[in-house]
């Protein structure tokens, strides 16, 4: 009975250990063959850092995490990242103009109004589902 | 002395149009594109007559132009709203390799673009390069993407760009593609209609 109720308090601090929570979840819309982003808040609720490594779509040929960086004053380009730290009690916001989760390939129309579910990797949160609803992006400021 | 000022006072008032410096006038070129329906189009004869309101794209870029192509959606929902008519919408493709007329198409179709005052336009590589060239767009290839299959995608870093051009094919005005105030572009159409 003892090692049960450890064992319970073992596994209940490894989850608030491991919690990242994902807040509004959405994609771009675009056509068959050509590429989405995946946009979300990650928000680190424990006081370790974690690490986003990887992320899984099944409608596209190849998923990346990917930044916008400025080039020059008007010239503006994009390029992978190998992965992205969640700083302990912080948020990292995958936002137009910065981190994006690249669906490169899409195997089908994604239009605006649909959702669909994708999971992201974290080092030690591990796999997380969420599901997308597939929107036109706010207006910058 | 008041002649000479005349005068001057005159060339001023001739090399701006509305309290616009002139960007670049295109009245005198001719480029042979094609539109998202694969109808052959004449730009920027295309523009004449209306107040045109320019996007440069790829219909690959994940970011930076769809944030373009919805700053113009957005400047169509409030000029609309307010009913200003007379303006035209038109993106070009600097990717004509890769935007074919129906790409362009898709790209609109999922986005549910209204395309009644709005056209998608590509063409042969050499003449949007010189196009592109001519209005001072920047597109360099970088990162790209290849597939099991051995197909491969580029990405480009390009100039982030919406132009203002008069009904005279004139270009009036330069924005930032992805980031552009809005009301700043609809009260400079203002000054136009």
């Amino acid at each position: 009975m003892k090692k049960i109720f450890l064992l319970l308090i073992l596994t209940s601090f490894t989850i608030a250990q491991t919690k990242i929570e994902i807040k509004d979840p959405w994609l771009r819309p675009n056509a068959k063959g050509a590429n989405s982003a995946l946009f979300f808040i990650a928000e680190n609720k424990t006081d370790k850092a974690d690490t986003l490594i990887a992320a899984k779509f099944e409608n596209s040929e190849v998923v990346e995490l990917h930044e916008t960086y400025k080039k020059s004053e008007d010239m503006m380009g994009m390029r992978a990242v190998k992965f992205v730290v969640i700083p302990p009690k912080s948020n990292v916001v995958f936002k137009p103009r910065d981190l994006h989760i690249m669906l490169i390939g899409l195997k089908k129309d994604i239009k605006i109004g649909e959702n669909y579910n994708l999971s992201l990797i974290f080092k030690k949160a591990g796999e997380i589902k969420i599901n997308a609803a597939v929107r036109d992006m706010p207006k910058m400021k | 002395m008041k002649k000479i000022l005349l005068i001057l006072l005159f060339f001023l008032i001739s090399s701006c149009s509305n309290n616009f410096e002139i960007v670049d006038d295109l009245s005198k070129t001719n480029y042979e594109l094609v539109d998202q329906n694969n109808n052959s189009v004449l730009f920027p004869q295309v523009a004449k007559g209306k107040i045109n309101v320019i996007g440069y794209i790829f219909t690959n870029c994940p970011d930076i132009c769809p944030l373009t192509t919805n700053n113009m959606r957005l400047i169509q929902e409030k000029l609309k709203k307010e009913k200003i008519d007379g303006v035209q919408f038109i993106s070009i493709s600097f990717d004509p390799l890769q935007d074919k007329p129906e790409t362009l198409r898709k790209f609109a179709e999922v986005r549910n673009l209204d395309l009644s005052n709005w056209i998608f336009l590509t063409g042969d590589k050499s003449v949007i390069d010189s196009l592109m060239k001519r209005v001072n767009i920047l597109a360099v290839k970088s990162d790209s993407t290849t597939f099991k299959d051995g197909r491969k995608i580029y990405y480009y870093v390009h100039t982030d760009r919406i132009q203002l051009m008069d009904k005279e094919n004139k270009i009036l005005k330069n924005y930032k593609g992805s980031s552009v105030n809005v009301d700043e572009i609809i009260n400079d159409i203002k000054k136009l209609n």
